[in-house]
């Protein structure tokens, strides 16, 4: 606190036209804060409040008619075994989504920045594509390409392999939704990493090829290194859109079969929807404390050395 | 410093919001309607939301009310089912509520739980008018929210040219319908039978079974769940029995493609509601209405079928209730369900409407009319969705092999009793 006063004590004193000025600063930045706090800080803040209550369904005329049972929803949801098996499914997820889409999106990347000269533009539309696609729409693709006699179980045959029923099995149900989210996530990272690799140096690359650097001793030696930041942003951006993996259940599974795909999300929608709301807040928590902790991790991992 | 500060003051502010409110118990009490409805003519304005197809055509009907009725006016609002449940539920959070609403049968027992309903006044409608399993849907602890609207029942669609071929005619019993399934199976259907094996309300294929062996969902008193009973052992072995034949491929069918394997053979039978008669007459082509036939359930003790449909209630904060209970009195007599049927293809919920040859005489719909008499729905309690969602993948854990019968029904025992019954 001291500091806090010290360092007050010695600003000079404000004028009369720079108080002035601070007024119509907060004139032009009202607007967005009142909306803020109303629609974004207050409900952040109500719902976390809702956490700590016993709030459901009988209670939406009286919000304010609850008991408070301070972590019991927390309590009861590291007893859920549902729960439990939900984060297991997340965690894999990510673990397994998050480097698989970085690393096919920079070799795409790569390929399109130095390989192909030709058609470049169609390829960048064709990877960005699935991106800005309604998610309704790969839906129903994706469940011709996936089921018992789609076409990737057709693909197979053709080399004498009898594909699963890949929805409906729960070894290879949620491997087919990485695969079909990796696929959706390729094309952001994709615009992301090009953007990151204008920025190598040329003359980096020049000086490398000088000293006898092959293609890949130059990968990892000069363009790895300078995408360092772009990397950190891909995988805090990707890890946070995979940890909130609700979309490709939803709309393919419903968390089926055998809750095989039962994402985190998913799970405080379920319960969302059966009225339980402080406890699905809790669990939404528990999610938002899963992305901080992800995202510390990365930054740790891949801040810059110097 | 000053970041500390503001989270302090928030949580403080919280905490303080927090404790000046609790739990008072009983405050609520029983609801009680706010008087009768008596005959003159409606007037002003009534609001109701109606989903999905209903609330296309609603209006159409509509006009006829407000000939009848020249000083009042019906606003329909069209919700998609997808959004009506979260929609209903932040009307009434708000106190935005309109004067009337349809509510899914099963959201009926939740919605009244928030005191936003109005019981039906004692004499609006006779109870016994209706069918008795679809008056059961709007009564939660014997109080009536609201009316059955429209119903809807499932029944069993079968392929005649099949079962001919096979010398099977359509069953009556369990034994026989296990015989059906094969028999249809051998004339070259992958499924004789087609049976979700869990997920999304597979429930409401196995609750029926239960009830046919004479199970419910929950004891007389209503008060405690029955899930391990004997009759709901024998319903999961019997629903089970298909999967461990290979009667069922163990493959769950969305609409749109059952109606496509249901026409190219690869499935002989399946159950349905009365919307599946027509997307096959348009599905199959001329001829193939020569090749299906709906039949009742097969029973054991009853031949039971499952009961859904939509309800309609009138909420507390209408600020013309004597109106909107008048419109739906007028959308509940026989007659104007009659009319309806022919606007919206919903089937009536009133037992009279059927004498009518519209559907007496109509080879498909006489055969739902039949099953309506004997049909039920789940309890109309607030965690129905809940409970409901357990069984769905207790069933699936036992279709697929994971887990025994008497294991699922003891896990979904304990985890309904620890739901609760939400009262």
């Amino acid at each position: 606190m001291t500091a806090v006063t010290t360092r007050a004590a010695r600003r000079p004193p404000p004028s009369k036209g720079a108080r002035k000025q601070t007024l119509i600063a907060w004139g032009f930045a009202a607007p967005f804060m009142v909306l803020f706090l109303v629609f974004m800080a207050g409900p952040i803040v109500a719902s976390l409040a809702m956490s700590f209550t016993d709030l459901t369904t009988r209670d939406l005329r009286s919000p304010f008619n609850v008991n408070l049972v301070g972590l019991d929803n927390y309590a009861r949801l590291f007893q859920d075994d549902r729960f439990l098996h939900s984060l297991l499914n997340t965690g894999v997820f990510v673990i397994v989504g998050v480097p698989v889409t970085i690393v096919l999106a920079l070799l795409v990347a790569l390929a399109l920045n130095t390989g192909i000269n030709k058609f470049r533009t169609v390829f960048r539309v064709g990877y960005y594509a699935p991106v800005v696609t309604s998610i309704v729409a790969i839906a129903i693709v994706w469940k011709f390409i996936l089921q018992p006699d789609g076409l990737l179980n057709g693909f197979l045959a053709i080399f004498g392999i009898s594909g699963p029923n890949w929805l409906e099995d729960t070894t290879w149900a949620l491997p087919s939704l990485i695969l079909m989210a990796v696929w959706r996530n390729i094309g952001t990272l994709m615009v992301i990493f090009l953007a990151g690799l204008q920025g190598v140096p040329k003359e980096h690359h020049e000086a490398a090829m000088v000293d006898g650097a092959n293609v890949i001793q130059r990968f990892f030696n000069v363009t790895l290194p300078a995408l360092r930041p772009t990397v950190l942003f891909a995988a805090v951006i990707t890890g946070i859109g995979f940890l909130q993996f609700f979309e490709e259940p939803f709309v393919m599974t419903r968390g089926g079969p055998l809750d095989a795909t039962l994402s985190s999300a998913m799970y405080t929608f379920n319960q969302f929807g059966f009225g339980n709301y402080s406890y699905a807040s809790a669990a939404s928590y528990v999610l938002f404390l899963a992305i901080v902790l992800l995202s510390l991790i990365q930054f740790r991992l891949l801040k810059r050395e110097d | 410093m000053n970041r500390w500060t503001t989270a302090l003051a928030v949580t403080a502010a919280t905490a303080l919001l927090l404790t000046g409110c609790g739990r008072t118990d009983g405050a609520a009490g029983p609801d009680a309607s706010k008087g009768s409805i008596d005959n003159e003519p409606a007037t002003g304005d009534i609001t109701i939301w109606a989903m999905g197809n209903e609330g296309e055509v609603l209006k159409d009907l509509a006009t006829q009310f407000e000939d009848e009725n020249p000083d009042a006016s019906v606003t329909v609002t069209a919700v998609p089912w997808e959004s009506a449940h979260d929609r209903i539920a932040t009307s009434i959070a708000g106190g935005e509520t309109p004067d009337i609403s349809m509510l899914g049968t099963t959201w009926v027992g939740e919605f009244a739980a928030t005191g936003a309903l109005e019981p039906t006044p004692e004499d609006l409608v006779d109870p016994s008018d209706f069918f008795e399993g679809s008056w059961g849907t709007a009564v939660v602890d014997d109080v009536a929210y609201g009316v059955p609207w429209y119903v809807d029942t499932r029944v069993l669609y079968y392929r005649t040219d099949m079962a001919e071929a096979a010398g099977v005619e359509a069953p009556t019993t369990w034994d026989e319908y296990t015989e059906f399934a094969k028999a249809l199976k051998d004339e070259g259907a992958t499924s004789g039978v087609s049976l979700p094996p869990g997920g999304f309300d597979s429930w409401q294929y196995v609750a029926p079974l239960a009830w046919q062996a004479g199970g419910d969902i929950l004891s007389e008193d209503g008060t405690e769940f029955t899930f391990d009973t004997p009759e709901w052992k024998e319903a999961f072995e019997f629903y089970k029995s298909f999967f461990d034949d290979g009667v069922a491929e163990p493959v769950r069918l969305e609409g749109g493609e059952i109606e496509q394997k249901f026409i190219d053979g690869s499935v002989g039978s399946f159950f349905s509601g009365p919307f599946h008669v027509g997307l096959l007459l348009e599905q199959g082509g001329a001829d193939f209405a020569d090749k299906f036939a709906v039949a009742q359930v097969p029973g054991d003790t009853s031949r039971t079928s499952f009961t859904g449909g939509g309800n309609l209630a009138v909420f507390n904060d209408s600020e013309n209730r004597d109106a909107a209970w008048k419109f739906v009195r007028w959308l509940s007599e026989p007659e104007t369900q009659i009319e309806w049927y022919g606007i919206s293809t919903d089937l009536p919920s009133t037992e009279a409407a059927y004498d009518d040859a519209t559907f007496s005489e109509d080879p498909y719909l006489s055969v739902f009319a039949d099953q309506l008499t004997d049909s039920k729905a789940p309890p109309a309690i607030p965690t129905w969705a809940q409970v409901s969602a357990v069984i769905d993948q207790e069933l699936e854990k036992v279709t697929r092999g994971e887990t025994s019968v008497d294991d699922a029904l003891a896990s979904i025992q304990e985890q309904a009793t620890s739901i609760g019954t939400g009262q």
